[in-house]
């Protein structure tokens, strides 16, 4: 077994906290993990992703080109810079929130529109879940809680070898305790909006 | 989370990046003391130390820089005990001074200095490789490329530093210090030392006449290690019995390993690789035909296969990059060249727009900049270039009075003398002295833009603005015989636009100022549409790099922006030297009361010490002041008129000046409530193009306020024009 997704997104939303969980849940079961991530220049608003690989035995963190099998975005168009790593065929999770960078809003590039971006996700992947992260989280009342949305919308993914039962544990091992409850109904809320789609 | 190095579990398995790997092994060999500067990738060393210092009764410090941190890790060994610094690959040439002489005069306790290097620069200034400062300073290194192995490695370079009573170094690249892995953890060394100094040992004290004894020892000390090294078990042979053999370190060697079927080569992982194992590549070498050097930055390895008689590929007859670091594309790529694997893919250019890392929103730094690029704003006209042309009366008297008449305009083309031309307009004085003289209380000047504007009911046309004004910029109307002076247009002024020479230019953003940066989050000061921060050389050196342009003679004021725990770790040695030499410069402490960049560490001015205990909280004001800066200034960021006003009056003075601008990292504080754009906006754009926070966006009728990435610093509602931004409570 082996399973290799990008994790997504831009600095601040939760990316590399995410990619923690999704580590730990796979070391609860027993697999090799390795991850790459990158703390760059700034702590908000930069482009940042992380690279996660599971197996048997894994020996570089790093994701060759064309060969991951999931894309998990927090961001649109950080999730279609992604999507030269993705395999043929592959699994696209694209929270559906876009930012604008700094170079757009500056008019150093020529703007581009969320739908357009869409759109080259789903010609570039075979499946492609579309999660509306905000709208769930603000259901609950707490817009932090998004990317435990997204964790569950993972964890519903056919491709996902991991229990329910581990990422839950991996939650709560990593957050505050009068935060875990919120983020487990996060965590389903995350799940049913994959498996109803 | 970062307290689970101190689970005491022999044998289980736990997640932890290449950072954290290196604290749990240094744990687990008894350390006392642990010191560091924080700086990104090594960071996480320290911090890791520091959440589980206490409980098992080590002492953790974050020092105000990494010499300091080096000496104080020499103490402690000096009294006997096991100690670790740890630091980036550049903060290594901040703790040469030290670290060159303690090669010499050797340790007691185990010495562990742990380095981060950068390939690829993900956050630092150069790609230095720390193993050609092994060489260097003839402290051996043991080079990791997984946090599995920065564990064991550092674990057992305790064991080693006291064999060979010799510091020794811990390389990690980024991708291992800030990549996470399964690694498995051993038990705690249950040490009973107790710390003592040796008062008579001669070898401490490094006068030519003992050093000369020590660095006879230290080559006989390197020697022993020579041996150490071909039998470490940190070098291991995977001898296949195959032609072609790989030698790789670090990371790289196991992204070869992912990439290549693993069978068809033989395989030799170097980790101990200063001194040089040449016994054991020898004998690795002597089965083969060719050899494969994989190594990240500089060739060390290739250069020390030399003289054997075997072909070897690496930096030369390879596409192995000394500059940036490898990936398993890269590598592929290059051993693809030479038939080894299949080729590479080449990811598709989708052409979509990049993200610049940029200042986070609420962030007072940018409001700052943004205080510093508006101050004094004025057209200026360069007589080089004006031709006399008058076009820019033109165009200004048809802007303000729809009329081509030059007698109406509030900007003036004179004639220097036979062949030069210039114009002029209002300078926007501070206490102008124009509206000192109007004894009718007619002028009055924006603290927003400076701008100069008559109240035509109050004005009585009289002329003493006239006679005060020393360029001459304010006239009299020739039909209302009111004052008439530029207001700038709102900051567009149409003769700027329209001068066909591209003579003139409004003054007041960067351009009449040269400002020096540092390192530390102001430095992305120099990211559109801030575009303030010019320089950017190492720690500390932005002062010294400012008072060295004063001394040359630039006609601009020069301001040197540095945060506070720079202005700690490298900034105060400069500040006190433009005190002492009397150089005109400002240099402004940006002071959000941390470590920012690296992630919020506390620094002398948080009153907090690396431990969480409650520690003297440094001033910044008195520490300039008793460095002999008479004029120290202390601002609010957010407040931007004022600091406007603070900048102004330093501009006018001549001599070192210090300003302190005193706001706490927002990310460390509670957020308060969110900005929101009401029916006013009219899409201006100062919000976004001139001040540019990411939290705001801009579309051809309005801005828009992102209600999640604002964190309700209120600068944006201050400084809009319209008054059209409001809080949403």
């Amino acid at each position: 077994m082996k399973l290799d997704l990008i994790f997504t997104g831009v600095g601040g939303q939760g990316v590399v906290v995410l990619s923690d969980i999704f580590c730990e849940a796979a070391l609860l079961e027993g697999f090799d993990v390795a991850k790459a991530e990158i703390h760059g220049m700034a702590q908000r608003g930069g482009s940042i992703s992380a690279h996660v690989r599971i197996g048997d035995k894994v020996l570089s963190p790093l994701i060759e080109t064309g060969k991951s099998d999931i894309i998990v975005g927090f961001e649109i168009l950080e999730t279609a810079r992604a999507l030269p790593m993705l395999k043929a065929k592959g699994t696209v999770l694209v929270n559906t929130k876009y930012i604008p960078p700094n170079s757009i809003t500056q008019g150093n590039a020529k703007p581009v529109k969320p739908e357009a971006l869409i759109s080259l996700i789903k010609e570039k992947a075979l499946h492609v879940h579309e999660i509306d992260g905000i709208g769930i989280a603000q259901k609950l009342g707490n817009l932090l809680v998004v990317n435990t949305v997204l964790l569950g919308a993972v964890s519903a993914l056919p491709e996902n070898p991991l229990k329910q039962d581990s990422f839950k544990q991996a939650i709560a091992s990593r957050l505050k305790e009068k935060y875990i409850n919120l983020n487990l109904q996060a965590f389903e809320l995350g799940r049913e909006s994959v498996l109803l789609s | 989370m970062a307290s689970k190095i101190a689970v005491d579990k022999p044998g289980s398995f736990m997640l932890l990046n290449g950072d954290e790997a290196v604290a749990r092994g240094a744990v687990e060999a008894g350390i006392k003391v642990a010191a560091a500067y924080p700086g990104t990738p090594s960071t996480e060393i320290l911090e890791a130390i520091a959440e589980v210092a206490k409980p098992l009764g080590i002492y953790a410090e974050w020092s105000v820089n990494e010499i300091v941190s080096m000496a104080v890790v020499a103490g402690a060994s000096m009294a006997g005990v096991r100690s670790i610094v740890s630091m980036k690959h550049v903060g290594l040439n901040v703790a040469a001074d030290a670290a060159m002489t303690l090669a010499y005069t050797g340790v007691l306790g185990g010495l562990v200095i742990a380095v981060c290097d950068d390939p690829a620069m993900h956050s630092s200034q150069n790609e230095q490789d720390t193993r050609y400062f092994s060489v260097h300073s003839n402290i051996p290194l043991l080079d990791a490329g997984s946090p599995q192995e920065a564990y064991e490695m550092t674990r057992e370079a305790f064991e080693i530093s006291e064999k060979l009573n010799l510091p020794i170094i811990v390389r990690l690249t980024t991708r291992v210090a800030h990549g996470k892995a399964r690694v498995k953890i051993g038990e705690f060394l249950k040490l009973a030392r107790k710390a003592e100094f040796d008062k008579d040992g001669s070898k401490w004290v490094m006068v030519p006449s003992n050093a000369m004894r020590q660095h006879r020892i230290l080559k006989g000390r390197l020697a022993e290690a020579g041996k150490l090294v071909n039998s470490s078990k940190h070098n291991v042979l995977d001898d296949n019995h195959k032609t072609i053999g790989i030698i790789g370190s670090g990371i790289g060697y196991y992204h070869a390993k992912s990439i290549l079927d693993s069978e068809k080569f033989s395989w030799l992982k170097l980790g101990f690789v200063y001194p040089f194992p040449h016994e054991l590549v020898r004998k690795f070498a002597s089965k083969l035909e060719k050899i494969i050097v994989v190594e990240e930055l500089r060739p060390y390895i290739e250069d020390n296969l030399r003289g054997l008689d075997v072909e070897v590929l690496g930096k030369q007859k390879l596409k192995l990059e000394e500059i940036g670091e490898f990936t398993p594309d890269t590598i592929r790529a290059a051993l693809s060249e030479i038939g080894l694997c299949a080729e590479v893919q080449l990811p598709e250019n989708l052409g979509l727009p990049i993200r610049p890392p940029v200042l986070c929103p609420g962030c007072p730094h940018r409001a700052f900049y943004y205080a510093l690029n508006t101050v004094n704003q004025f057209v200026s006209c360069n007589p080089q270039k004006c031709v006399g042309c008058d076009i820019c009366e033109l165009a200004c008297s048809w802007e303000k009075e729809q009329v081509f008449n030059p007698s109406k305009s509030r900007i003036r083309a004179v004639r220097l003398d036979q062949i030069l031309n210039m114009t002029i307009t209002c300078r926007d004085c501070k206490n102008a002295p124009c509206i000192v003289a109007c004894p009718e209380d007619a002028l009055s000047q924006s603290t927003e833009t400076g701008a100069i504007t008559v109240d035509a009911d109050k004005c009585d046309g009289c002329g003493w603005c006239i006679e005060a004004c020393e360029y001459g910029a304010v006239t009299l109307h020739p039909t209302t015989r009111k004052a008439i002076i530029c207001d700038t247009c709102n900051g567009e002024p149409k003769c700027v636009e329209i001068c066909p020479e591209g003579a003139l230019s409004f003054l007041g953003r960067t351009t009449d100022k040269i400002v020096t940066g540092d390192i530390g989050c102001y430095t992305l000061g120099f990211v559109p549409p801030v575009n303030t921060v010019q320089t950017c050389l190492c720690m500390g050196a932005g002062i010294s790099q400012a008072a060295g342009m004063a001394h040359a003679g630039v006609k601009d004021k020069v301001f040197a922006v540095i945060g506070d725990s720079t202005f700690f770790h490298g900034g105060m040695p400069g500040l006190l030297n433009i005190a002492y030499n009397k150089a005109n410069v400002c240099v402004v402490i940006l002071d959000n009361r941390i470590v920012a960049m690296t992630g919020h560490q506390p620094t002398p001015g948080s009153g907090k010490n690396a431990m969480g205990d409650d520690a003297k909280m440094m001033k910044l004001d008195e520490i300039s002041k008793s460095l002999g800066i008479e004029q120290v200034k202390i601002v609010d960021p957010y407040d931007v008129d004022g600091t406007r006003q603070t900048i102004q009056e330093i501009l006018d003075y001549n001599g070192p000046s210090v300003i302190i601008s005193e706001r706490p990292c927002p990310l460390k504080i509670p957020k308060n409530p969110a900005r929101e754009i009401t029916e006013k906006c009219n899409a201006c754009g100062v919000c976004v193009t001139s001040f540019g926070c990411p939290a705001i966006s801009l579309t051809s009728e309005r801005a828009e306020i992102d209600a999640t990435l604002c964190v309700g610093c209120g600068v944006c509602e201050a400084l809009c024009p319209f008054n059209a931004i409001r809080s949403t409570e």
